[in-house]
């Protein structure tokens, strides 16, 4: 069909050998077997048995779709521009399995203007400030000393604990919090009253970095599996 | 360029705007004329607001408590056996809210909340200051979220906000009286003028916020052990140990609303 020129015959069968290439690669990685390839880390505690698809849902189009949609988008001829290959991964993909009534910090209460300042030290408006994706662990944010940025004025009347939270705040002991309270609330357990019995920061930490849980191994509310949330995809 | 490339280009060129793109979504606003302000829209579906609160405060939790149902900040732990306090029920609408496509927000404030956690910051806390002279409502812009805001007071309107309030363990002000500004609610919207059905969008999703909060208490009821359940269904607290069930409550509220021209559209879609 098609004519070679002699001189350029390498240069053909090179470009065949990078075609066949190309599409086996595109092939391959696109199975679901060789998602642990594609991922650009270890997914985080308690995700580990997600498939891409979970959070990287495909975008809408085929790729010459969403190219020319860009690209019109580029020269003005479209008002917005398109996601490219998969959607972007957004608040609404973590709330659609890990949504709980009983959050004690719900990242849409931070949307208020007075939490304006605080935000801007911990962004608590959006998931991934605390629980970064692909670090194969279970909270990514350090110091966790986040509390300070809005729990500066607590008083606790009666304080059960036998160092008050007044005095604690007064020395910017803000790492004590997290030996007591978990930040989202979901955990039932007995708080410690005495400042000695609580959780220790080794323990804590071994826990956001994935380990056991220190709290209680009872929780109210179970996030979805995957099997569970495409159930509710398919209501 | 070679002939051959100029068929490359020129085919590849056909082949993209072959394609058509990626169909544009087509709001189904589009077209359709700007019927309200925010702020108008904002005002409605506070004053819905006030209603379902006065309500709830009066007839379900004033109510209620005389017949010995407890209502407690801590009502969603399972060793707990009551219902919302009326500032939780709020932020249950508020979280209802959120989960819907309607990008409104909702959020309650003071000088002197319960928890220091909701007292007010900043701008909010300068304009909570003007509502307090004279109970009017308050609007701006925030600038860093885009987003046109809007404050109203929150009015002691019963017994049970004031004596909840000043005898709370944790209450930083304990001299409240009926009628104080307790507190604002604080409003916000992106678009700074909404369609006939982005109104009704509005006050749906607070309709539809008030019941998800109201069967949550109902479903909390379900699951009491050593409480006597009150008996759901038609009846109110102030005839008994009875409680109204959501449809029951929110004819209510409808019936009570003030936004007479709007109320006959508020449809909640369960």
């Amino acid at each position: 069909m098609f004519k070679v020129n002699p001189l350029r015959q390498r240069q053909f069968l090179g470009g065949i050998i990078g075609l066949v290439l190309g599409v086996s690669l595109f092939y391959v990685l696109t199975l679901d077997a060789t998602e642990d390839y594609v991922s650009v880390g270890p997914m985080n505690t308690g995700h580990e048995d997600l498939s891409c698809f979970a959070c990287h849902a495909d975008a809408k189009g085929n790729l010459a779709q969403q190219l020319q949609s860009n690209i019109s988008y580029a020269v003005g001829a479209r008002a917005e521009s398109v996601d490219f290959g998969t959607q972007d991964v957004t608040l609404d993909n973590c709330l659609q399995c890990h949504d709980r009534p009983n959050d004690r910090h719900p990242t849409h209460r931070f949307t208020e203007p007075r939490f304006k300042d605080a935000i801007k030290n911990v962004d608590a408006t959006t998931c991934i400030t605390c629980h970064a994706e692909h670090h194969g662990e279970r909270v990514s944010i350090t110091p966790i000393n986040y509390c300070m940025n809005c729990h500066q004025d607590l008083e606790v009347e009666n304080d059960p604990l036998d160092i008050s939270h007044k005095d604690l705040i007064a020395k910017e002991e803000w790492l004590t919090c997290i030996q007591c309270h978990d930040f989202h609330g979901n955990h039932k357990y007995e708080v410690a009253e005495h400042l000695k019995d609580t959780i220790p920061m080794k323990a804590i930490q071994a826990y956001f970095d994935g380990g056991k849980d220190p709290y209680s191994a009872v929780k109210k509310y179970i996030a979805l599996s995957q099997e569970e949330w495409i159930k509710t995809l398919e209501k | 360029m070679t002939i051959r490339s100029k068929v490359i280009v020129f085919a590849s060129a056909i082949v993209m705007s072959a394609c058509g793109g990626v169909p544009e979504e087509k709001t189904t606003t589009e077209g359709a004329e700007n019927a309200f302000s925010v702020a108008q829209v904002l005002e409605m579906v506070a004053k819905e607001n006030d209603v379902t609160r006065t309500l709830y405060t009066k007839a379900i939790v004033g109510k209620g408590k005389k017949q010995g149902m407890k209502f407690d900040e801590d009502w969603r732990k399972d060793d707990v056996e009551a219902g919302p306090l009326p500032a939780l029920f709020l932020r249950g609408v508020a979280s209802s809210i959120r989960k819907n496509p309607v990008p409104l927000g909702l959020y309650l404030g003071s000088d002197f909340p319960i928890n220091a956690a909701n007292k007010f910051e900043g701008q909010q806390a300068d304009l909570f200051q003007k509502i307090k002279k004279d109970q009017e409502p308050q609007f701006f812009y925030d600038e860093d979220q885009k987003l046109h805001t809007a404050m109203f007071a929150d009015l002691a309107s019963a017994g049970a906000c004031v004596s909840c309030h000043n005898d709370h363990p944790q209450t930083s002000k304990s001299d409240w009286k009926l009628g104080d500004v307790m507190g604002a609610t604080t409003w916000q919207y992106p678009k700074d003028s909404l369609t006939y059905k982005e109104t009704v969008a509005v006050l749906n999703s607070y309709a539809k916020g008030t019941v998800d909060i109201y069967m949550e208490y109902l479903d909390e009821i379900k699951n009491f052990k050593s409480s006597e359940k009150p008996e759901i269904g038609t009846k109110w607290p102030a005839e008994g140990n009875y409680l109204p069930t959501a449809e029951v409550f929110l004819d209510s509220v409808k019936k009570l609303s003030s936004y007479e021209t709007m109320k006959h559209l508020v449809v909640v879609n369960k």
